[in-house]
């Protein structure tokens, strides 16, 4: 311990002196129950880097470590690429790209990342697998996307906040992270406030005291209670930390279904310096074939559906409660627009008849994909099922809906098969379901509210509805777990005497502990991470010049017939990757000047997708040539390496 | 006393500013005044095209002449290394910049569109040489701050001026457009060495596409299913200089940089030349630093070429029209602009030309809140611009019908300068073919004598839009003293331009800081309303929000609109009322209750 600190004080003298004040509440964690663990432990960003960089320089001849920016605070954004650099440009082997920790709580995907890194480094000589992926393949880490967010767990006053510092007007009232919670019973954790209250619209849950569910008017049930979360109106305009610090969550700052002017999303698409690090690294290596994230969304644990869409989010509720209580404070100071004629004004944007002139109507504009297309769902089902076998992880706490989340870009913009998981699961027992389901289905509930197409797609709509969703029985699941397995995430609802509110509860799920596993789970976790990064590269398309045959018909006139396989299990583009242009199809080439080419393919030809497993593609060219002469035939796909072969005419 | 004490400030200044412009524009020292017609300080061509260089130099020129109001920058650098020119136009003396609603004016985002680079350098030349000549001019630049941007596109605008002028509406970040897995590598090539790529034809007798029209030697047209004609097109003036046997299939470039905006923006897909992520170029990426640190840009145009257009957003059907509100500021300015502007349409984006995904005016309307055209500079109507000749070019034997049109203007009024005649050449792909056809300079950019016009009226509308930027004003504020300590203030909030101070989409985006009424002073606020009708007595309706001595209008005051807005106060003394807006500055009164 007492070493630990010391190293970390050194590291600090290059960060910024309120950075360094985060770090000295790192004690604080081993306060946390279910958070302690001799040999095993949550790595701040020091105690990261070091980690890393140790794994890195222990073996310099297969691995680099890269910071691809600087964050607000300081920090690093570190890529670590591991691959033998010997034979094949790196930049041409098919890769596995791993990314971890977007949201700012989700600490546990660092470790898995981490422990990734130094599985295969450390397995490297012992391991046939894991020699053979890493001098054929690469890996690309990025172990920790947001390093200002997750030093928070860390600081004194455990919030979880997800977002980084980039100072954000939330509720834009012209004051900037005002109102941020306190934590007013000084127990080191931002929780919830349960307040009776009339007009309220929860009820303490009839199963279990502990919990709050929405009443059902249609039930007969009448409100009692109003939800905050733990602190005071800072700026006195009746909201309860509503605006606090921060700034953007990185699985709500990419392209697909971005949503637009959400408060945790940034001024607009990849606008921030950790975003964009990401997004330059991977629009400049098209050699990344399979992406891998952990965060809080999921598609591994619970393939997607036969339509292709994703298992409904599972949040916890109390905590989405917790959201509403703010709802509304983005539009106090929305004044009704005299309307000179008509209906309109405030609560009606109707379409009115044009004034501007109109060229009449035009056809509908294409929409993007939002559903795994039909033909890669299968991939999905087959990689799914591995990674419940190998990691064991078959029921998930708690997930959220993926908007703007970077694994979705990966798939529907840059087109390769891109999964999340939140990396760690409940015990299966507690699962009624199981087998190929994965676990219970979330059911959805009436605050399970997804958003319309519009409001992920563009930018109108985007006003918020109140809050996120939340399943009272995932708030269940998870506290039965807590109970079973003494992890200490739920604090006891206990009265305080609230400046505003007057007599209020304090109490509900403890910041991280509903997002991360206790550190005691991390061991195993890692290492059967570690196999399924193993196995993932295993599926790799991989292009072969399978068969040439070259016939001579006199007169200096010779026909090439080849075969080009896949003998690797992915296609060598995903459908989504043909439909959105992204993965570029594969290029078969024949090296002879275009003037000598009599018929058959082309010199130049491409195939946009050829499925593994030994699937093959045939060309034949007619040209014209010199006996003896040499040819050379190049295959290239941008996801399936390439191969070549010299042809001699004869 | 209807005046606070900054409006008389204010005052103050401008007579300073318009007395010492005076003495500047009578003074004699190498100003001599010919005839009843100004003279200018500072001589541009405006009947030609500028290079990037020229116009850099120009602005620079300007700046030199007029140091009070100008400032020369430049935002970042475009992926060739180039300028990002910024021209400011600001008195400094009439208040901070931040505090002036400020128009945005840029041009040439596709690099072969450059007139508007033209009508930007007219614009900062015509403002300052009629600065304390012109009332209104010298009110322009006195109330509001212009950013003047002639080419967000230079290295485009560069390869159109000095190069061969094809493929130039892109930039220049480089993209495999083949999968071959090289970049930029088969563009066009000048075959005939004349500084622009015209077309392809080949003489193939019996067995062509194309025939010779009986009209003018100079039409080739496509002859009827059926027969067949005496000529081959073959795409423009180009090799295969990378061996694949393709032609020009891998030009440089390869995207739209106006489509690399943040609203609505769509992947490459849906959205053809949007590049990754919204902001990847360079380019757009310093624009747009630019406009997120000057909230006070409350009124963009961006100059485009051509049709002869007056555009407005949504780009896209499915962002849904703009709220009501907004439409009608739209309307009034773009249905003034077409009054000024013979032979341009003012038309929505998406419903009257093509849809948009990740446009530059959707990102300036939705993401910065400021109300944005886009005119589309020229229209070919333009070549023959009387009722009685458009009469006459409906008869098909007219020799100002189409086509013949194009090619008598360019004989009689252009003395043939556009057009190309062919020119056997020896290709090593194609064997014998001509070269030839109408150079880039023809078709989207008007003839080089009608430019100033067009760049006037451009201007026009412009400044137009620039005076109708928000303005707000305060009224001397009533003091009623009721029982018990209690006064009732009336306070009168006047936005006099038609531009709301915040766009209610903006408002809805929560993209605008909202506008704030404060009171300073020793009082207390018992309630507040607004006014219903100040002439009909009864309950104003009330403000419903905490601290009522900073009360927010999240969606500002609207355009040609006074609000009253009613307190019921208790205190003493001097009180301050001020209210803030970013895009309609701020104003204040002094109030005293006793």
């Amino acid at each position: 311990m007492h070493q630990r600190m010391t190293k970390r004080r050194l590291a600090l003298k290059r960060l910024p002196a309120r950075v360094g004040r985060l770090a000295l509440a790192a004690g604080m964690l081993l306060l946390l129950p279910g958070f302690q663990g001799s040999d095993s432990q949550y790595h701040s960003y020091d105690d990261l880097t070091a980690a890393l960089t140790r794994a890195v320089r222990a073996h310099s001849d297969i691995a680099r470590m890269e910071s691809l920016g600087e964050t607000i605070e300081g920090r690093d954004v570190w890529m670590v690429e591991i691959a033998n650099r010997g034979g094949t440009p790196v930049e041409q082997r098919p890769a596995l790209l791993i990314v971890a920790n977007l949201e700012g709580n989700h600490l546990v995907g660092s470790e898995l990342a981490l422990r990734t890194v130094e599985y295969l480094l450390d397995n490297y000589d012992s391991d046939p697998d894991v020699k053979e992926r890493v001098d054929n393949h690469a890996f690309y880490v990025f172990p920790r996307l947001n390093p200002d967010a997750a030093e928070l767990m860390w600081d004194d006053i455990k919030t979880g906040r997800r977002t980084n510092p980039k100072p954000y007007d939330g509720d834009n009232d012209g004051r900037t992270d005002e109102d941020g919670p306190e934590d007013l019973n000084g127990d080191g954790f931002i929780t919830q406030m349960r307040v009776a209250d009339p007009a309220g619209q929860y009820m303490i849950d009839p199963d279990e005291a502990r919990l709050m569910r929405k009443a059902d008017a249609a039930k007969g049930e009448s409100g009692a209670y109003e939800v905050y979360w733990e602190g005071v109106d800072n700026d006195g305009d009746d909201f309860y930390n509503e605006d606090p610090l921060g700034g953007v969550d990185m699985n709500r700052n990419f392209q697909h279904e971005y949503p637009y002017y959400d408060a945790d999303a940034g001024y607009h698409m990849v606008s921030e310096v950790e975003s964009r690090a990401l997004m330059d690294f991977v629009v400049s290596h098209r050699n990344i074939a399979l992406v891998l994230t952990f965060g809080e969304s999921d598609n591994l644990v619970t393939s997607p559906a036969s339509g292709g869409a994703l298992a409904p989010a599972a949040p916890i509720a109390l905590l989405s409660f917790a959201d509403e209580s703010n709802a509304g404070a983005d539009q106090v100071g929305m004044f009704r627009v005299p309307q000179i004629r008509g209906f309109g004004g405030f609560g009606f944007f109707m379409r009115q008849a044009q004034a501007a002139s109109s060229g009449g109507r035009r056809p509908p504009a294409r929409r993007p994909a939002t559903t795994v297309n039909s033909a890669d769902i299968d991939y999905y089902s087959t990689i799914g099922e591995q990674y419940r076998e190998i990691t064991g992880v078959e029921q998930v706490a708690t997930t959220r809906a993926p908007k703007g989340a970077f694994f979705e870009y990966a798939y529907f913009q840059f087109g390769v098969p891109s999964f999340s998981t939140p990396g760690w699961g409940l015990p299966a027992a507690a699962a009624p379901g199981g087998g190929e389901a994965g676990g219970d289905p979330p059911m959805r509930t009436q605050l399970t509210r997804t958003r319309t197409a519009g409001a992920g797609q563009g930018p109108q709509g985007a006003r918020r509805t109140g809050g996120g969703g939340g399943d009272v029985q995932t708030d269940s699941k998870v506290l039965k777990w807590m109970d079973e397995q003494s992890v200490a995430g739920f604090v006891a609802w206990e009265e305080f005497q609230h400046p505003t509110l007057g007599t209020v509860e304090i109490g509900g799920f403890t910041p991280y502990a509903t997002a991360n596993p206790p550190v005691s789970e991390l061991t195993e976790l890692g290492e059967s991470h570690a196999r399924f990064a193993v196995y993932l590269t295993s599926l790799f398309a991989d292009v072969r010049i399978a068969d040439v045959q070259v016939t001579n018909h006199g007169g200096g006139v010779f026909e090439i017939k080849a075969d080009i396989e896949n003998v690797g299990f992915l296609p060598t583009s995903t459908s989504q990757g043909v439909t959105s242009r992204s993965v570029a199809p594969t290029m078969v080439q024949l090296g002879i000047d275009p003037a000598n080419l009599l018929t058959g393919a082309a010199k130049t030809s491409f195939f946009s997708r050829l499925n593994g497993s030994g699937t093959r593609e045939s060309y034949t060219w007619v040209i014209q040539g010199r006996q003896g002469a040499s040819v050379e035939l190049k295959v290239r796909s941008q996801k399936g390496g390439s191969d070549s072969a010299t042809i001699t005419l004869r | 006393m209807t005046s606070t004490l900054k409006n008389a400030m204010y005052r103050a200044v401008m007579l300073c500013v318009l007395s010492a412009s005076l003495l500047m524009v009578t003074a004699p020292a190498g100003r001599a005044q010919s005839g009843s017609d100004p003279q200018f300080r500072v001589k541009i061509d405006f009947n030609r095209w500028h290079d990037y260089d020229e116009l850099k130099s120009d602005l620079l020129r300007l700046e030199e002449a007029f140091p009070r109001f100008l400032k020369y920058s430049s935002v970042g650098q475009s992926y060739g290394g180039r300028d990002m020119m910024l021209m400011t136009i600001n008195n400094p003396e009439t208040g901070p910049e931040m505090g002036k609603a400020a128009m945005y004016i840029e041009a040439n985002i596709h690099g072969n569109e450059i007139q508007g680079g033209e009508v930007c350098l007219y614009t900062v030349w015509y403002l300052m040489e009629n600065y304390g000549r012109i009332d209104e001019v010298t009110k322009l630049v006195d109330e509001r701050v212009f950013y003047i941007f002639p080419s967000v596109n230079p290295d485009g605008r560069d390869y159109f001026m000095d190069g061969t002028g094809s493929g130039s509406r892109t930039g220049h970040v480089p993209v495999d457009q083949d999968n071959d897995g090289l970049f930029d590598e088969d563009g066009p090539n000048d075959l005939n060495g004349n500084g622009t790529i015209e077309q392809i034809r080949k003489y193939v007798p019996g067995e062509g596409t194309h025939r010779i029209s009986h009209d003018d030697y100079r039409i080739l047209e496509r002859v009827p299913a059926g027969e067949t004609g005496d000529w081959v097109m073959l795409g423009s003036e180009g090799l295969d200089d990378d061996g694949d046997g393709r032609v020009n299939e891998d030009a440089i470039g390869g995207y739209d940089p106006n489509r690399n905006w943040g609203t609505g923006w769509q992947p490459n897909y849906i959205q053809g030349g949007a590049m990754d992520y919204p902001f990847q170029l360079p380019e757009s990426r310093a624009v747009n630093d630019f406009l997120l640190s000057h909230p006070n840009v409350a009124g963009v145009q961006s100059y485009h070429n051509s049709g002869g257009m007056i555009l407005r957003g949504p780009g896209a059907e499915w962002h849904g029209e703009y709220p009501a509100a907004d439409v009608r500021a739209y309307d009034q300015l773009g249905q003034q602009g077409a009054r000024m502007l013979p032979y341009y349409r003012y038309i929505v984006l998406w419903d009257s030309l093509y849809t948009v995904h990740g446009g530059f005016i959707d990102w300036t309307n939705d993401g910065i809140g400021a109300l944005s055209f886009s005119n589309e500079l020229w229209n070919r109507g333009q070549y023959f611009n009387s009722p009685d000749l458009k009469r006459q070019q409906q008869d098909p034997d007219s020799p100002i019908a189409s086509p013949r049109d194009r090619y008598f203007f360019d004989d009689h009024l252009e003395f043939g300068d556009q057009y190309v005649e062919w020119q056997e050449f020896e290709h090593p792909q194609y064997g014998t073919v001509e070269v030839g056809g109408w150079k880039k300079t023809f078709g989207r950019v008007p003839p080089r004598f009608m430019n100033e016009e067009l760049a006037h009226r451009n201007m026009a509308f412009t400044l137009y839009q620039a005076n109708e930027m928000p303005l707000m004003t305060m009224a001397q504020p009533s003091v009623e003293r009721m029982e018990g300590g209690v006064f009732r203030v009336r306070v009168e909030l006047t936005n006099g331009k038609i531009t709301p101070t915040i766009l209610e989409q903006a408002a809805q985006n929560k993209v605008v800081r909202p506008d704030l009424l404060t009171l300073a002073g020793n009082v207390e606020v018992i309630s507040a309303g607004v006014v219903q009708n100040k002439f009909i007595p009864g309950p104003s309706e009330m403000i419903d929000q905490k601290d009522l001595t900073r009360i927010m209008f999240r969606n500002g005051t609207p355009g040609n609109t006074t609000r009253v807005v009613e307190y019921l106060l208790r205190g003493s003394g001097n009180v301050t009322i001020i209210y803030s807006s970013v895009k309609g500055g701020t104003v204040e009164q002094r109030f005293s209750l006793r």
